[in-house]
This record gives structure tokens, C-alpha cells and sequence, in this order.
């Protein structure tokens, strides 16, 4: 079994203890909350890790290169920062799938700005954020959400 | 304003949109097979074995998310970002949206309560920026993507809140709102 895992668990656990203590019925609801998150986004996480068995065994590494390979530099940063973009999720099924490019060997800046424009850019909510907000804020916010994807990335790739 | 309906509709799209996905990648797989069934067993295998090695990071993820849900006071959060204004204020703002945990539409009409409270667009750009640091996935991140990834990610990310904030704050100045010049900081 993976150790880290066992850390976290542990960390929650004690951290459930704590709060167990101030206040046990709190604590329940707690456990049920997250209970309820988990069965919510259960069906997410079975068909992202079954795209990402896919992925792995059919999707050619020759393909991810030349779409968001180190060599395609600008177009790389462009697909990595579109798909996050039109992507739309818990940010906990874009993880898998960003392992899943860089080891495929994507470009690092473009699978950062896949993450960064997955959970800060969204293409399917504009309708809702426009509505919400008015539609200044949501095309401006989500504009420059994206170039902040393509910029966080490009920085990543020096720090990484 | 049409904001009380959003969250009924949203949800039940929300509660059958990732069905729809299951769906669609079990017939991905029926086809796999019959292209290949040694290959699409492999994938499955790849499958299941991402998924086990993550599980115990995926339970820790989510009871922690139920104790965040639970203790962390989003009203009060927003009542304490109100009436706050400058620099200092967008620090706060990005320290408070990264422990701020919910979907999208319990998010939204939120941050339009602050909004119509007097909150400045800086403001409710940097907290929502900040949101998606989601510092309680962060496990997982590290799981998949290693330490240095999510740390440069999420330092990243709160940088670019508080730019945005900034940014976001002079660009909808005058915007419907008289309070916004009191309410403006004066960062950019």
C-alpha cells in the first residue's frame, strides 16, 4: 500500500479526533458531508480512470508529442490551456489525466496550463457566470484566466 | 434575477452529467474489446491499478473535505470580506478562497451576495481566482503530479489572484456599483 496515502489518512484522521472532541455531532455531519462529495463524484472518477486506461494503451505517445510536445512549443501551451478550457470537472479528474500527458511526454508548461485553465477558466459555466455576475465580468474574468493559464504554465516550466 | 432558479436546474444536470461519462467510456471500452480484447483488458488493468493506488489519498481527500465543509463558515467568511478595502484586503481574499469548498453554483450566487453587499469586483475576482488553488485536492495533486508541480501550481495561482483582483478591479470600475470607489483598492 502507498505510504503517502496512509500519512493522509492519518492526518485526517487525527484531524477528526480533534473535532470530534469539540463537537461530535458537527464531526458527524462532517464525515457525512464528504461522504456525500465522494458518491457525487464517484461516477466521475470511474470514467476518468477508465479514460486514463485507455489513454495509456491506445492513444500513441507519438500523438502527444506533436500536439503538446516540448518541440511544438506555442501550439503545445495553446492545446494544453483549449483543453482545460473546454474541459469541464472536478479538478480531481484533471489530475489523472495530466499524469497521464506528461508521461506520455507533454510539454510540463502545457500540462500546467491545462490544470490552471481547467479549474480557473470554464467554458461550460460562462452561460451561469454571465447571468450571475453580467456578462463584463465573465468574458473579461475568463479571458484573462487564460492567458494567466498559458503564463502560469510557461513560468512552471522554468521552475520545474 | 433568475439566480434562485440556477442552482435546482444546475444540480440536476450536475447529478446526471457524470453518468453520462460512465456511459459514454463503457462503450469506448466495448469497442476497445472488439478491436482488441487483449489491449482493452490492459487498459483496464492500467485502470484499476491508477485507481487503487490513489484510493486511500481519495478517501483522506474527501473526509477532510466534509470537515471543511462543515467548519469552515462561508457566510461568515463573506460578512468578514465585506467591508474590507486595499492591498491587505486581496491578501485575505486569496487566503480565504483557497479554503473555500463547493461547486460552482453554491460558489457563484455566494460571491453575488458579497457583490450586492458592497463588495468590491476586486474582491470577488481575487476570492474566486483563490478558489481554484482548491487547496483540499491538493493530496491528490501531489499523488499524481509530485510536490514541486502543486507547489509552483498553487503559489502560482495565488500571485495571479491578487494580480487579477487588482486588474479586475480597475476594469469594472463604474460598473453598476456607487460603492465601488469607496470599496476600490488602490493595488495594481
Amino acid at each position: 500500500m502507498d505510504p503517502t496515502g496512509v500519512i493522509y489518512l492519518a492526518g485526517v484522521g487525527i484531524a477528526y479526533a480533534v473535532f470530534w472532541r469539540k463537537s461530535q455531532d458537527r464531526s458527524k455531519s462532517a464525515l457525512r458531508a464528504g461522504a456525500k462529495s465522494f458518491s457525487g463524484m464517484l461516477p466521475t472518477f470511474i470514467a476518468v480512470f477508465g479514460l486514463v486506461g485507455l489513454f495509456d494503451v491506445f492513444i500513441p505517445p507519438a500523438l502527444i508529442e506533436q500536439w503538446m510536445g516540448s518541440s511544438s512549443g506555442a501550439l503545445s501551451l495553446l492545446v494544453g490551456t483549449g483543453l482545460g478550457t473546454i474541459a469541464a470537472g472536478p479538478p480531481a479528474a484533471a489530475y489523472p489525466i495530466a499524469a497521464t500527458l506528461l508521461k506520455s511526454g507533454a510539454w510540463a508548461p502545457a500540462v500546467a496550463a491545462f490544470i490552471v485553465s481547467w479549474v480557473l477558466v470554464g467554458l461550460v459555466s460562462l452561460p451561469m457566470e454571465s447571468k450571475i455576475f453580467g456578462v463584463r465580468f465573465a468574458v473579461l474574468r475568463n479571458g484573462l484566466s487564460m492567458v494567466a493559464a498559458a503564463v502560469i504554465g510557461l513560468l512552471m516550466g522554468v521552475v520545474l | 434575477m433568475t439566480t434562485a432558479n440556477a442552482p435546482a436546474k444546475r444540480s440536476l444536470a450536475q447529478t446526471l452529467k457524470p453518468y453520462r461519462l460512465v456511459f459514454a467510456v463503457a462503450a469506448l471500452y466495448a469497442v476497445a474489446a472488439l478491436a482488441s480484447p487483449e489491449r482493452a483488458l490492459q487498459a483496464a488493468s492500467v485502470a484499476l491499478s491508477t485507481f487503487v493506488g490513489v484510493a486511500p489519498i481519495i478517501v483522506a481527500v474527501f473526509a477532510g473535505l466534509g470537515l471543511v465543509q462543515v467548519f469552515v463558515d462561508k457566510q461568515a467568511m463573506a460578512r468578514h470580506l465585506g467591508d474590507r478595502a486595499g492591498l491587505p484586503a486581496l491578501l485575505v481574499a486569496a487566503a480565504a478562497g483557497t479554503i473555500l469548498v463547493g461547486p460552482v453554483f453554491v460558489i457563484f450566487p455566494l460571491l453575488k451576495t458579497m457583490r450586492d453587499h458592497g463588495t468590491s469586483w476586486a474582491i470577488i475576482t481575487t476570492t474566486l481566482t483563490a478558489w481554484a488553488v482548491k487547496l483540499p485536492m491538493v493530496p491528490l495533486e501531489i499523488g499524481f503530479l509530485g510536490w514541486r508541480f502543486s507547489l509552483a501550481r498553487m503559489t502560482l495561482t495565488l500571485v495571479t489572484a491578487v494580480v487579477m483582483g487588482a486588474l479586475m478591479g480597475r476594469l469594472m470600475r463604474g460598473q453598476s456599483a456607487e460603492r465601488d470607489m469607496e470599496a476600490e483598492p488602490e493595488a495594481a
